[in-house]
């Protein structure tokens, strides 16, 4: 039976699909967009592209051209091979960092999204006693400099034999993440209590309820998750740095760091080069991602 | 189908793929390891350096495994070799063969990290033999009999080494009509010249310089010393001798040079010394150094994306003298940790990567001096440029060994005193030594430093915690039997517990006991290089030295807050600026939204390599935008990161932050889009215009994110890190050094855990402070819809 046909919610409540998007946010109105939308928009725009264009320029420079001065913005032969150089065996070596990566942060967004609706829910439709207490507790925990405890946790991992596997990077994602769980809290708390109630009243029980008619409702949320997620994790160094050994076990990031060397980076077009390509999943997940959570899931709130 | 459709299809499987790909590669190979056990002994050894010395060591051990089957060798490449290998030795598992520098021989030494080779050596049938092979200045510095270098037990066998040196640029010497010194020149004369060259009418790539001088540590002391004084009275690190006449006399020339006469390329910027390089590479310096034979296999070009220096003749020419003649040393070598498990099996290996085979192909590489006599007086050394690469060994009679005081704070307030005076211009010498010698005196001063502690008892502190857990334990189930729960609530209770418990384990293993551990270090003193058993006990002689004695904690907190106060409030109101905008029906928005994203995509690295770039004063795009507005206010517009930084390095990095508005923006138009329309045509009903409803409905209704935004901002501000410590690593002075970065710095570059771990302890306070004040003061603000109270 499916709770979204109930009188009750939908007197209340309409959960919009994406066939006939409710109209939300400021633009109520059918007004032409001013101009100067436009002008900060192009302007903005160029000011976030300018650095990135410079990147994409540099990987296909010469070593010695980049460091040219005065700069050029373009280069004057463009040296294609600057990218295979730097994603080769001796370098990148793409073909072992790319599954590791994939694999580390793939099963860090499950656990994330998993573990933090789930804590994020419990905190913000239950009451039970001590339950501000911990959420204090929690937030605060977002505080603690992460070189406090990175040493006595490197010790604890190394007492499991944990060292040198991709574990101590997964494991801790699957025990929710102070952020993540905030943000669920306050998202599942904006959802008035009625509807949980008319579940209820329709005979679901409580983790049905999470599944089917919360998680649904949190697609913004549960997407930011996932992004933040996989950005963090895919570009995170120091973890790897401490936890991973062996050159078959490196992630990009960590590849990444190897083009500094001892007196700074060495070949400053091979970085960029590698830089551009680590950065494209992110950017292609955004461009993809971004439509689902910021247009089409929308609710109309209002109490009767 | 649209076109958009069949991209995001193609992606999706795409993706898919590559995820299928993934775990099939990673699984293949997890069930490669875990195959029959392999019987051969593992050694582990750990190396820095680029691709072509990486490529060196892969095939000597490749060598050595295949002449010794029942050897299996991990070889391990670290970028950050400095934090890795601290972290593996406060773990107890260090690589059996490691680098190791010269310059920490007497504190690894000292901590009984490194194996005496003596005994190895005397093993061997030709052990002495082999020993005067190497050149023996090198063997000396890797003795040290607890005091000073030079004498005592064997810690490492000297793998490469480099004398200093100056590259110079025949032509241009040619050009000012001066003779190149092969033979020798004194400061005096190097003043000289430097004027003469630099007075040569500029052609199309701008002036020429007489010289870049560097000036790190080693290099100074080695100026120094040609005058006539040095840092110490010898050995004896109580007595600094830095503000001795000599000593300024040194130290004012590098400050005319640079300053007064123009005459030596003054490094400003965070990538000062690449800067310097590159100059000489396109042949608008004459002379550069002191310097190692590093810059050689740059210069002499490695490939065709580098293909060296060919528009004109270059060459070296020995360091210059003053009152003495004097060439610093630098030498890395191969030693052994001393809780190596295979001692003469890793010994043996030892011996095999400093033997010839590796010299020679390294010596070929350019990149160092061979340590072994016979290699490095053959034609793999001395064969290509520079022409007078017998220089090089020319200068090793005159060679000494750094000797720099254990503590490894000296380094960092040498870099910061000294260079008020020759990096910024600010002070004159004679004062820059002074306030040296003063810090450096608090410093010693200072009881953590002055006495002697007991060993950290963890015996009692264990029964105390124990002790402590069951009492917190028994509070909380008393206090909870205070509340009679129905039957319902006490389901309700039951299930919030189950929904909340992933996160309780995780803060109890992940982060309470390792926080409680914390604590208890910043009650000791340790180095975290030895096991947690070596850590002495201070009692609150952190705490004290931290309200005490210690100059930087001041201007820390100072920076951190200045950054907070800019870059929070400024960087909310412009995501939020930036979603509104978003939010708007203009046409390719969803593009507009991508762009403003991609930043927040750019790694940390990457990040801050591009902005160095982008805040360089003379050729940085910010400044050449902000160079005309600036001169119609009649300035010119700020160094950023270097003689401004005092003033404008933290706006700069504030700016870089902006650049970054994209996540903020993300979840602000989130927001936006969830405030229902029917709130605004209620509004304008009511005869609200658009600012009013800005302000009436907008706000009020993502008022909760703004307070989370709020929260994590200041956070965030206050463990600012990554960026700094690529960037300008707190200086120049203290102008960017954030908090964080001091953290990390007293933890792994002065070796102070507990008193890192004290640090981290405050600065944990001063942020929950912060946080409840802000939630105290959200009950007026915040608008919640349906939140249990």
């Amino acid at each position: 039976m499916s709770i979204a046909n109930s009188d009750i919610t939908d007197r209340s409540y309409s959960l919009q699909s994406a066939s006939q998007p409710r109209r939300m946010g400021k633009k109520s109105t059918g007004n032409p967009t001013h101009w100067i939308t436009y002008a900060l928009l192009i302007g903005g725009a160029i000011a976030m592209l300018v650095p990135f264009v410079s990147m994409i320029a540099s990987s296909l420079k010469t070593d010695p051209e980049i460091q040219q001065v005065p700069p050029t913005i373009l280069p004057r032969t463009i040296q294609w091979h600057n990218y295979p150089d730097a994603l080769g065996q001796d370098k990148m070596d793409l073909g072992q960092t790319l599954p590791n990566t994939v694999v580390i942060t793939f099963f860090c967004v499950l656990g994330q999204v998993i573990s933090s609706s789930l804590v994020g829910f419990g905190f913000a439709r239950f009451r039970f006693r001590g339950r501000n207490a911990l959420f204090l507790i929690m937030l605060s925990t977002m505080m603690l400099p992460a070189q406090v405890t990175m040493i006595p946790l490197f010790v604890l991992f190394r007492r499991l034999g944990w060292i040198d596997t991709f574990l101590p990077l997964i494991v801790p994602s699957w025990l929710a993440g102070p952020f993540f769980v905030f943000m669920f809290r306050q998202f599942f708390a904006a959802i008035p209590e009625e509807l949980m109630e008319a579940a209820r009243i329709d005979g679901a029980g409580t983790l049905r309820i999470f599944w089917q008619i919360m998680m649904p409702l949190c697609g913004p949320v549960i997407a930011i998750t996932a992004i933040y997620t996989f950005m963090n994790t895919w570009n995170d160094f120091l973890n790897p740095l401490i936890y991973l050994n062996s050159p078959e076990n490196r992630t990009l990031a960590l590849a990444l760091a190897s083009f500094n060397g001892q007196y700074g980076v060495s070949h400053v077009n091979q970085l960029m080069a590698a830089s551009f390509v680590t950065m494209i999943p992110c950017l292609l997940l955004f461009a993809a991602a971004q439509r689902y959570f910021v247009e089409n899931i929308a609710m109309t709130g209002g109490k009767s | 189908m649209t076109i958009a459709k069949v991209i995001r299809w193609l992606l999706a499987w795409a993706a898919a793929l590559v995820l299928l790909w993934s775990f099939f590669v990673v699984g293949l190979r997890l069930w490669r390891t875990h195959a029959p056990g392999d019987h051969r002994t593992q050694l582990v050894i750990m190396q820095w350096g680029d691709a072509s010395e990486e490529e060196i060591v892969r095939n000597l051990v490749a060598q050595y495994e295949a002449e010794h089957p029942d050897i299996k060798i991990l070889r391990i490449h670290a970028a950050d070799f400095d934090s890795k290998l601290k972290t593996m030795l406060a773990a107890g598992t260090p690589p059996d063969l490691f680098y190791m520098s010269y310059e920490y021989v007497p504190e690894f030494a000292g901590l009984h990290l490194l194996a005496n080779l003596d005994p190895y050596i005397a093993a061997l049938p030709d052990g002495q033999q082999w020993l005067n092979t190497f050149y023996p200045v090198l063997l000396e510095a890797f003795r040290y009999d607890g005091h000073e270098t030079g004498k005592g037990p064997l810690y490492g066998i000297p793998k490469d080494f480099t004398t200093m040196i100056f590259y110079v640029n025949c032509d241009l010497f040619k050009q000012a009509g001066i003779p190149v010194p092969y033979n020798g020149w004194t400061w005096d004369e190097f003043e000289a010249d430097c004027k003469k060259i630099s007075a040569l009418p500029p052609d199309a790539g701008g002036r020429d310089y007489g010289a870049v001088l560097n000036t790190w540590t080693g290099v100074l002391e080695n100026i120094i010393q040609c005058y006539g004084g040095d840092f110490f009275n010898g050995a004896d690190f109580s007595k600094m001798t830095i503000d001795s006449p000599d000593a300024v006399a040194a130290l004012s020339m590098i400050q005319r040079t640079r300053f007064v006469d123009n005459s030596v390329y003054h490094n400003s910027g965070p990538a000062a010394s690449n800067n310097g390089i590159q100059l000489f590479y396109t042949g608008k310096v004459a002379a550069i150094g002191p310097v190692g034979r590093w810059e050689t296999p740059h210069f002499r070009g490695t490939g065709p994306g580098d293909p060296g220096i060919t528009q004109f003749h270059w060459d070296i020419v020995p360091m210059p003298h003053e009152k003495r003649t004097v060439s610093d040393i630098a030498v890395v070598s191969w030693s052994m940790s001393a809780s190596a498990k295979h001692p003469r099996e890793a010994f043996d290996l030892l011996h095999f990567l400093t033997g010839k085979e590796g010299q020679q192909t390294m010596a070929r590489l350019g990149l160092a001096i061979p340590s072994i006599k016979a290699i490095a007086t053959s034609d793999a050394f001395l064969s290509g440029k520079p022409d007078h690469s017998q220089l090089f060994l020319d200068a090793i009679k005159d060679g000494k060994i750094s000797q720099v005081p254990a503590e490894r704070e000296f380094g960092q307030y040498l870099t910061d005193e000294i260079g008020r005076c020759i990096d910024l211009n600010q002070i004159s010498a004679a004062d820059a030594a002074r306030t040296l010698k003063d810090r450096w005196q608090t410093e010693m001063a200072s009881p953590l430093n002055s006495e002697e502690f007991p060993l950290m008892n963890w015996r009692v502190v264990g029964a105390i915690a124990a002790v402590g857990i069951v009492c917190g334990a028994a509070i909380i189930w008393l206090l909870s039997r205070r509340q009679k729960l129905g039957t319902l609530d006490r389901k309700t209770e039951r299930a919030g517990w189950l929904f909340v418990s992933p996160w309780v384990i995780g803060f109890i293993v992940l982060t309470l006991g390792p926080m409680v551990v914390s604590l208890l270090l910043s009650m000791t003193k340790w180095t975290a290089m030895s096991p947690m058993t070596a850590a002495q006990f201070v009692g609150a002689g952190n705490y004290q030295h931290l309200a005490e004695f210690d100059r930087d904690i001041g201007p820390s907190l100072r920076v951190t807050g200045y950054y907070a106060l800019l870059a929070v409030p400024l960087g909310q109101i412009a995501a939020l600026a930036v979603a509104m905008l978003m939010n708007t029906k203009a046409r390719g928005i969803t593009m507009f939204r991508t762009i403003y994203y991609i930043p927040t995509l750019v790694g940390g690295v990457t990040m801050a390599t591009i902005w160095v770039w982008l805040l360089n004063p003379n050729y940085g795009l910010i400044n050449r935008m902000l160079a005309p507005m600036a001169h119609w206010f009649g300035t010119t517009p700020p160094d950023w990161l270097q003689t401004d930084a005092q003033r404008w390095a933290v706006p700069a990095l504030v700016m870089m932050s902006l650049w970054t508005v994209g996540g903020g923006m993300l979840t602000y138009l989130a927001a936006l889009k969830n405030v229902p329309v029917s709130l605004y045509e209620a509004a304008r009903i009511d005869g609200a215009g658009d600012i009013s409803q800005f302000f009436t409905v907008t706000l009020p209704m993502i008022s909760p994110l703004i307070f989370f935004n709020l929260i994590m901002a200041i956070i965030g501000s206050f463990q600012v890190f990554a960026q700094v410590y690529v960037m300008t690593d707190g200086g120049p002075g203290n102008a960017t050094l954030f908090y964080v970065l001091y953290l990390y710095r007293q933890a792994f570059e002065f070796h102070n855990m507990g008193y890192a771990s004290a640090m981290a302890w405050i600065l944990f306070v001063l942020v929950l402070l912060l946080t409840a004040f802000v939630i105290r003061g959200s009950r007026k603000w915040v608008y919640y819809e349906g939140l249990k109270a």
